[in-house]
């Protein structure tokens, strides 16, 4: 029952990591990290992608994504 | 004390922070907090290697050849003269500690000293992500023993009101003595310094604490690559 799955436990949350290499290519997700606040899930997501050189590296809730659909719902 | 011993106290000291935050890279209380334990120990032997390197650059190398085979001529604080046993006590050290260790870095990147300005910039940059970690850890809540134990130490480590870190600041080489050093570590944390009461008599200036003693013998002796003895072939001798 791996979708059901939640490493959530607590007040914590989870953020969504984005990075990019070079200022050309696009924002994309390369993970995520749990937390309880923003300052960790920042101190966190850095500590764990840091392993590559990302010219930029952004993290967001996964509660404040919108969803239109999800696997095996039709648009 | 000079400039390049002031550095050689802040090698020393992110030295043993960064040992004994690896220590705690797979005991902290999730994977998250693991994997920032490994990476922060990574970051802080990094900062201490750049600082050792600046070492002969100011001028006359404080170090002697006792460091070899005396863990009590090290100067790190007595906070790291054993391995942490609790939780609170990383996040103490993390949060306060660490901090207090920036200020410093930071007194010297905007203080007169060229070599400091360029070489400790980036530290800066990484130690930011040790500090929102700390703070934020601290403000969850902690034990009250490591949390004074590491306030006290680190208004010790700035040194006392009539020290050499004052002259040095009065000089330029610093562009922060100890009372603003800790006014920003207290806004930074947003917290006050406990009551605290330092016996300056009995502070050691060249290794900035109060008691004497150093560091376990084991880390002394990992430290130092005396444990790789053990796993050479017999007869042959360790590479100088």
């Amino acid at each position: 029952m791996s979708a059901h799955y939640k490493r959530v436990t607590g007040d914590a949350v989870e953020y969504e990591v984005f990075a990019r290499k070079t200022r050309v290519e696009s924002l994309h997700q390369v993970g995520s990290v749990v937390a309880p606040d923003d300052d960790l899930a920042m101190a966190y997501a850095r500590a764990t992608y840091d392993e590559e050189r990302w010219c930029e590296m952004a993290i967001v809730r996964k509660d404040h994504l919108i969803e239109l659909w999800q696997p095996r719902e039709t648009s | 004390m000079s400039i390049s011993e002031l550095v050689l106290s802040i090698a020393d000291n992110k030295q043993m922070l960064g040992l004994r935050y690896a220590e705690w890279a797979t005991r902290a209380p999730s994977l998250e907090a693991d994997i920032a334990a490994a990476a922060m120990g990574l970051d802080d032997l990094g900062h201490s290697r750049v600082l050792y390197g600046c070492l002969e650059l100011l001028g006359a190398d404080p170090r002697g050849p006792e460091r070899e085979t005396d863990a009590g001529s090290l100067c790190a604080l007595p906070y790291f003269d054993q391995p942490w046993t609790s939780w609170a006590q990383f996040v103490a050290a993390n949060a306060i500690l660490d901090t207090a260790f920036s200020l410093m870095i930071e007194a010297c990147v905007n203080g007169s000293i060229e070599v400091l300005q360029h070489r400790l910039r980036k530290m800066l940059m990484e130690e930011r992500y040790h500090f929102l970690h700390g703070r934020s850890w601290l403000r969850s809540g902690i034990e009250k023993g490591p949390l004074h134990e590491a306030w006290s130490q680190a208004i010790e480590w700035f040194g006392p009101p009539d020290g050499e870190v004052v002259a040095l600041h009065r000089e330029g080489l610093l562009s922060m003595g100890p009372p603003y050093l800790r006014t920003c570590l207290e806004e930074m944390l947003e917290t006050r310094v406990p009551k605290l009461t330092i016996d300056w008599r009995s502070w050691s200036g060249p290794r900035r604490r109060n008691r004497p003693g150093g560091i376990d013998r084991h880390t002394f002796a990992m430290l130092r690559g005396l444990k790789e003895r053990r796993f050479l072939p017999e007869g042959q001798r360790m590479p100088s």
